[in-house]
């Protein structure tokens, strides 16, 4: 029983990572299922104890099956079920900017994208570099970095 | 999904499907079944509608419509079952009535702050279902026009 | 309600007053600003009259915290300066603050968030001033840190603007990390958070020395010492008011106040008072050398407060009562004396519109009563007799004379420093001839000034209040009942010798400034090209530099990232097997006669999940996917967990409505033409196809390894699950899991509800709305 468990685990996580791999976003999150699948599976055979529902009234003498891992499983299920339906909401916002769902698609765009933007502005020296150290009026404001302030946008 | 019989039975389902999720909620603490699980239950029964109906029809549903503000009290109600104990000076998550103290029975229900932290529970859960689900539906609206 | 609540409730809710009126109609914000920290400045001298009792609540437990505070010595002394110079900051600003918002082009409701900030940094700062408890204290540490970014980066337009407010935060809260890791320390070392508590207990050993050494340095950070001093010249770039409260009287001074606070600790390794000496001795001398050449108004008084706070640094770490109380004493006469002159810049460059010293001038007759009051606010500084800040250098030179030679020469020359560099300052704008054309001013604008300089004047004349304050914030530091009573000796005293050559050579230094101007402007220049700066600018491209590089490897290829991520985690795995289970043999287990469904329903979900790998398509990968998820719930069920399997099979519906409700958005012809990109050929996909395959092999294999590894192992004897199945009965409930899952393990429930209710928020943004960039 213990080696047909495991094998069950094994092979749901084989899948998954295979899925993982695939350029296309779908699958991917099909991917991260099939491994939080496998690992539920994991916890769950791993308190084989393999007795009666854990529900008062309890038959005496008898043995019951782990409530502490059932727990945690469902707990992780739930999160599991939260995550998937995030990413595959996301993926949807991924499709509706770019109408492709497909990751060399989009790294290809957002290569592009670099490209462009270095040509049309000169490389910015970044967050912490300013040259003159008087205070006054400085004009060259582009592209922010990180720097700015939350509240930038109320100016 | 013109279908008639499915909305017919779709109509007819919705009603049980709130009992059994009503139930589910109820026995959550002495059988099988928690609050998580009766939220989804309930939130099924509305997809339901979406599903054969269409939105327009299901938006006329009143937990759609309050979507969003019973998913907000579940959460508030979970939230303030943790935290209140602490503003006492006791550990959050402290339940009352505590162990072995008389509790109010009803049935097989006895009146404790699990109880209510699962009600908080089931109304996020439900709110926050047939949220995405509303969502959902005017998105697939809006690809279709 | 008695003193003490009443102050901590009017400082920390003068700014949500503020904030709530000024959303409501912005022009009540000026009004309530004043009326709140009028109020609280209100509270803080009653407290000075009559200290309110402490409180001390329980606050969290099972943490050793407790909402412990105390109108101490030190804390009346700092909260009277944070209201008080607040209030006249305040009273400035309300007119400042509009004419700043129109020269910028700049929408007037503005207005509130400034003054919500700086009401913000005032509650802050007074509830540090009263806090007891570590926690506490670095709680408003890092409110004070927060507000000060905020206001330093208020024209968030400019680009300046937001650097500095960056460096600001980035430099004091680093340390206050340091800090947080020294209460730590300190709690796990003596047992608790309360600062009494500790001040009783403890006996020196190494955990306390790094952990008081860390607390120094928070302090130090952020009272600009060096060689962490580089952030305030640069938060100049904030509107004058700002600078004038938190570099007078606020932000710097909650350093100061620190080492105060902590000085029963700090005093107790003779070392780390060496080191203040030093810290202080170095900052003097970078600030006022760096002063003496500064051309930028605001920029001068910058360089000036770093070398005061020196001063004060070098006080505490000369000791005794001459330099603590002496110490306190000059917080309040730089407090009162700096916030003047800043505010006095301010309003020198509405009125002419001047930011350099060189473009102003002769400003005397146009302007007298502000000559006038910020001749008293420069004079106390300088040290002049009949002022208050006299008595600050006599003390200084006292305490100096006691410690050695070399000190005192020190301290003379760091006096003739602030006296030459102050003469610049005041010189440079009001007298010598008129340059440039001026316009009058409000009222406003010039009345705080007035008074910061008449209280100025009135120190010098009548101390003893002053005083009075600062000997009881002593006591409480030195822990001793002395008190300070100054008075002039009119006699040859070295103190008074030392002040007349502080005077003498910093007058010489004034009028010869012509000849060494340019050479100390060759140092400074060297300085900034070295300096600490300069470490900090490095420090930070690069991070960037690698957050880029970072950025490029993931977007770039997310595969080979996975990949990444993948084969060290494998290598691990791999590793952790060789070396673990080494001894213990795999055990193929027994079959029970009623494990068939079981095994049946597992080949099934392996099946499925295989299933699910293979097709090209989305909706048979989705199919399959489903078939998995039920498959499992039924293994659940048949494992005995019906609250699992009634979850899981919800969950699995549900989810599969979502899944075929998404994928109904993403046409059909999507997938098809990506499942072999356009510009990659047939043969590339194979090999891609073949290589993933492996991996995943190799992947599910050592899975299966661990799994059984794992199975194989005996469970424990004790598990924590018949505790709970024990405790079930008396948690009022029958259904084991139910009762982990709302009581005893609640706060996981508690985790699990938050994750959903965010993840709910993600999906409403993701799909809401359509529009893009």
């Amino acid at each position: 029983m213990t080696l047909i468990a495991a094998l069950a685990v094994g092979i749901l996580f084989a899948a998954g990572s295979y899925l993982l791999l695939q350029h296309d976003f779908i699958k991917v999150v099909g991917g991260t299922m099939l491994i939080s699948h496998s690992v539920n599976l994991f916890i769950m055979v791993s308190g084989l104890s393999r007795g009666t529902e854990p529900i008062y009234p309890l038959v005496p003498g008898e043995k019951i099956s782990d409530p502490v891992v059932q727990a945690m499983v469902l707990t992780a299920i739930v999160i599991s079920f939260g995550v998937s339906a995030l990413l595959i909401s996301l993926i949807y916002r991924v499709y509706v900017a770019h109408r492709s769902v497909d990751i060399e698609h989009l790294s290809d765009f957002e290569e592009r994208l670099v490209q462009l933007e270095e040509q049309q502005v000169p490389p910015e020296p970044g967050i912490g570099v300013l040259e003159d150290r008087e205070d006054g009026d400085d004009s060259t404001r582009q592209a922010a970095g990180s720097t700015q302030p939350e509240s930038a946008g109320a100016g | 999904m013109n279908n008639g019989m499915a909305r017919q039975a779709a109509r007819l389902l919705l009603l049980p499907t709130w009992m059994v999720a009503f139930a589910i909620l109820i026995k959550g603490y002495s059988d099988s079944g928690d609050g998580f699980s009766a939220g989804v239950i309930a939130a099924l029964g509305v997809i339901m509608q979406y599903v054969t109906y269409g939105t327009a029809t299901a938006e006329k549903l009143r937990p759609v419509r309050y979507a969003r503000q019973i998913a907000m009290a579940g959460l508030l109600i979970a939230l303030s079952v943790a935290f209140v104990p602490a503003l006492r000076g006791q550990p959050i998550m402290t339940h009352y009535p505590g162990p072995d103290r008389h509790a109010v029975h009803l049935g097989s229900l006895e009146l404790t702050t699990p109880f209510l932290f699962d009600i908080g529970v089931f109304l996020l859960v439900m709110g926050v279902c047939i949220g995405v689900f509303d969502l959902l539906a005017h998105a697939t609206r809006r690809e279709r026009s | 309600m008695n003193a003490t609540v009443f102050l901590l409730l009017a400082a920390l809710f003068a700014a949500p007053f503020t904030a709530a009126f000024g959303v409501a109609r912005s022009s009540l914000t000026r009004p309530v600003a004043i009326v709140t920290s009028a109020i609280a400045f209100a509270a803080a001298l009653y407290n000075a009259f009559q200290p309110g009792p402490i409180i001390d609540k329980e606050w969290a437990p099972a943490w050793g915290l407790r909402l412990h505070f105390e109108a101490d010595g030190i804390a009346v002394l700092f909260a009277l300066l944070a209201t008080g110079i607040g209030l006249a900051v305040i009273v400035y600003s309300s007119v400042y603050i509009p004419i700043h918002l129109h020269h910028e082009h700049r929408a007037e409701a503005d207005q509130t968030r400034f003054f919500a900030f700086i009401l913000l940094f005032m509650g802050a700062m007074t509830g540090l001033v009263m806090a007891q408890d570590l926690m506490l204290i670095f709680l408003f540490w890092d409110l004070t840190a927060i507000a000060s970014y905020y206001l330093i980066g208020f024209d968030s337009q400019k680009r300046e603007a937001r650097v500095s407010a960056f460096m600001a935060l980035t430099v004091t809260c680093i340390t206050a990390v340091g800090f947080l890791i020294g209460a730590l320390m300190l709690d796990a070392e003596y047992g608790s958070f309360q600062l009494p508590t500790l001040i009783e207990t403890i006996t020196p050993n190494y955990e306390f020395d790094i952990a008081i050494v860390l607390i120094v340095i928070a302090a130090l950070a952020k009272s600009a010492q060096a060689p962490l001093h580089f952030w305030l010249p640069r938060a100049m770039a904030a509107p004058t008011p700002v600078s004038a409260y938190l570099h007078s009287a606020a932000m710097v001074a909650a350093g100061v106040f620190l080492i105060g606070r902590f000085y029963p600790l700090v005093e107790l390794r003779a070392w780390l008072l060496d080191a203040l000496i030093v810290v202080g001795i170095a900052s003097m001398l970078t600030g006022g050398l760096l002063a003496l050449t500064r051309d930028n108004m605001k920029q001068l008084l910058a360089y000036s407060t770093i070398a005061q706070y020196g001063y004060i640094v070098t006080m505490f770490g000369l000791g005794g009562k001459a330099g603590v109380f002496g110490a306190m004493f000059a917080v309040i006469a730089h407090g009162l004396g700096k916030s003047a002159l800043f505010l006095t810049a301010g309003a020198v460059t509405e009125a002419t519109g001047a930011r350099e010293l060189s473009n102003v001038g002769g400003l005397r007759r146009a302007m007298p009563v502000l000559a006038i009051a910020s001749g008293l606010a420069a004079a106390s500084l300088a040290a002049i007799p009949l002022t208050m800040g006299f008595f600050k250098d006599e003390y200084f030179f006292e305490a100096a004379a006691h410690h050695g030679r070399l000190t005192q020469v020190i301290a003379v020359g760091a006096a003739m420093m602030t006296f030459s560099y102050l003469t610049r300052f005041w010189w440079g704008i009001f007298g010598g001839p008129m340059i440039g054309s001026v316009k009058p001013v409000p009222v406003p604008l010039v009345a705080p000034i007035a008074v910061l300089g008449a209280i100025s004047l009135i120190g010098g004349l009548w101390p003893e209040p002053f005083a009075r304050v600062a000997s009881n914030a002593g006591q409480v530091a030195l822990r001793s009942d002395d008190a300070l009573h100054p008075a002039y000796h009119l006699k040859w005293t070295v103190e008074n010798a030392m002040a007349l050559c502080a005077i003498g050579g910093g007058l010489l230094l004034f009028l010869s400034r012509r000849f060494w101007l340019e050479r100390v402007e060759i140092v400074s220049d060297f300085g900034k090209r070295v300096g600490p700066e300069r470490l900090y600018r490095g420090s930070v491209l690069e991070l960037n530099e690698i957050s880029d590089r970072i950025h490029w490897i993931e977007v770039r290829d997310l595969r080979s990232r996975v990949a990444t991520v993948l084969a060290p985690a494998a290598l691990m795995v791999v590793i952790t097997l060789i070396f673990t289970n080494a001894d213990s043999s795999f055990e193929v287990g027994h079959v029970r006669r009623d494990d068939w469904p079981l095994i049946m329903m597992l080949a099934v979900v392996a099946i499925a999940g295989v299933a699910a790998a293979i097709p090209r398509d989305h909706f048979s990968m989705a199919l399959a996917l489903s078939g998995v998820g039920f498959g499992l719930s039924v293994v659940f069920a048949l494992l005995r967990a019906p609250d699992v399997a009634l979850v899981a099979v919800l969950v699995e519906t549900l989810f599969g409505v979502l899944f075929f409700a998404f994928l109904g958005l993403i046409p059909r012809n999507v997938e098809h033409a990506d499942v072999v990109p356009s510009d990659e050929p047939q043969e590339v996909g194979h090999r891609h196809r073949m290589r993933d395959s492996v991996l995943a092999t190799f992947g599910g294999l050592l899975a299966f390894l661990v799994a059984w590894g794992v199975l194989s192992r005996p469970a424990p004897v004790d598990s924590i699950f018949e505790d709970y199945i024990d405790l079930t009965p008396s948690a009022h409930g029958d259904a084991i899991v139910t009762v982990i899952l709302a009581d005893f393990r609640g706060l996981d429930t508690m985790g699990e509800i938050t994750v959903i209710g965010i993840a709910f928020l993600g999906i409403a943004t993701f799909i809401r709305r359509r529009r893009v960039r």
